[in-house]
């Protein structure tokens, strides 16, 4: 069975040094075979969540040039920190270093 | 050529999820508030209404049929709700990780279901309705010092002084009306009290546990596994205890509130406000943080008044007014936080 949405970003986030979220977000819509507007930014909110609960690190942003998320909207690139790590080791997403 | 800088997309990105944190935990408030018109009514319809108020075993048993014939429907609605978001498969795939996910919810259900709706309605019937509605607004402080201790939720001065007016706003609306109801010569009150405590501390963590599990699942999936969880406590241990323990006429009461056609429509009506109220609620804790979500939902006390007036055209009394006043102003006090404040919902290791 495949991971449930956050625990996917969060395990691709953890298998690269960081990466943007549009990355993410593309590799997500095909893990899940889903498209559109509605689901980049329900992968976008995730993305959102994960930040703002400390579990990972902004490090980069700049702004879109339509390209993906719209334009003059933030995109972000993403580390996942240490205590993201903590978290998903403690819930089984993260089974070793 | 972009028409806007760095700096101020990004307070329009911040912004944004403030606003749609506030706005789901309003609806949260507003549903709540709704909930109370479809529950007390079903009081009204039999099999319940037939019950001997001084009966407290059947009354808590009554109760407990009440609750489960109403998570099973809470259940359904959430059902239908993450179908057409397309998120069904999400919620099962959260829901069979137990030992290191799900379980959480499972624990924030045992948290509102069992500890805190009993613990109300334990409060209500040995002390009264109006000393359980004001000791419930006090949750979000359990809910907040949880939050605080256990996961280092950032607590700004701005938000808690907003918690602390929603609640002395909550407490006007209430209070006037709670010296008539004490009776210290009671000698059950103090079941009421404990009852009491059970809401406060359940609700107050309820939140805080459930948004642990947050952390790496999402909330329309999670609300459903924390139903999910609900169902099968009342379904699989606490009812068939209550039938092989008591001789309280466990099936009899199921059967008679499903076969009551206005006694489900009640249930009905209310599961739908309580579905969709605890969905808002799950969805503005990942945005604003549990203190500011379980704040704001506090102004439930507040909606639930304005309900019952527009269904009794029945005015409230002046003091209603000022504690409406008092939790708004007091909402605002939260809202006007900087919108950067909802960037970083928890202190964090600066080291990446």
């Amino acid at each position: 069975m495949k991971l449930h949405q956050k625990g996917y970003l969060l395990v691709e986030l953890s298998q690269v040094a960081n990466a943007w979220d549009y990355e993410l977000i593309a590799i997500a819509l095909q893990e899940y075979g889903v498209s559109g507007s509605r689901w980049v930014n329900t992968f976008r909110v995730a993305l959102d969540e994960l930040a703002s609960a400390g579990l990972t690190t902004i490090i980069d942003k700049k702004l879109d040039d339509g390209t993906y998320a719209g334009k003059d909207k933030v995109l972000f690139q993403y580390r996942l920190n240490e205590f993201g790590r903590t978290r998903m080791r403690e819930t089984g997403l993260l089974t070793d270093d | 050529m972009s028409h806007i800088t760095l700096d101020q997309a990004l307070h329009k990105h911040y912004a944004r999820n403030q606003r749609w944190g506030f706005t789901w935990a309003l609806w949260t408030a507003i549903l709540w508030g709704a909930w109370y018109v479809p529950g007390t009514a079903l009081w009204f319809e039999a099999p319940y209404s037939l019950i001997d108020a001084n009966n407290q075993s059947l009354v808590l048993a009554a109760t407990a049929v009440m609750t489960w014939v109403h998570a099973v429907s809470v259940l359904f609605f959430l059902f239908i709700w993450n179908l057409m978001l397309g998120k069904s498969g999400d919620y099962v795939r959260t829901l069979v990780r137990f030992r290191k996910i799900s379980k959480w919810y499972a624990l924030a259900s045992l948290c509102g279901g069992p500890m805190a709706i009993f613990g109300s309605y334990m409060a209500m019937g040995f002390i009264g309705p109006v000393f359980a509605a004001i000791t419930s607004l006090f949750y979000p402080v359990i809910g907040a010092i949880i939050a605080r201790l256990w996961y280092k939720e950032k607590i700004t001065s701005r938000a808690a002084l907003g918690m602390f007016i929603i609640i002395l706003g909550g407490g006007v609306i209430f209070g006037p009306e709670l010296l008539g109801e004490l009776d210290f010569n009671n000698s059950n009150v103090w079941l009421g009290y404990l009852g009491a405590i059970m809401a406060a501390i359940g609700w107050g963590a309820e939140g805080a546990v459930a948004a642990r599990a947050m952390d790496v699942s999402d909330p329309d999936s999670g609300i459903q596994c924390r139903f999910t969880f609900e169902v099968l406590f009342w379904s699989i241990i606490i009812l068939p205890l209550i039938a092989l323990l008591t001789d309280v006429p466990v099936l009899q009461l199921i059967t008679d509130t499903l076969s009551n056609g206005m006694a489900m429509l009640w249930i009905v009506l209310g599961s739908a406000c309580h579905a969709y109220s605890y969905t808002a609620f799950y969805k503005s804790f990942g945005l604003i943080g549990v203190t500011r979500g379980e704040a704001i939902g506090n102004l439930h006390a507040a909606f639930a008044v304005l309900f019952v007036v527009v269904f009794t055209l029945d005015l409230p009394a002046w003091y209603f007014f000022a504690g409406l006043f008092l939790a708004t102003a007091g909402s605002l006090v939260m809202f006007t936080e900087p919108a950067e404040s909802v960037a970083q919902l928890r202190e964090q290791e600066t080291s990446i």
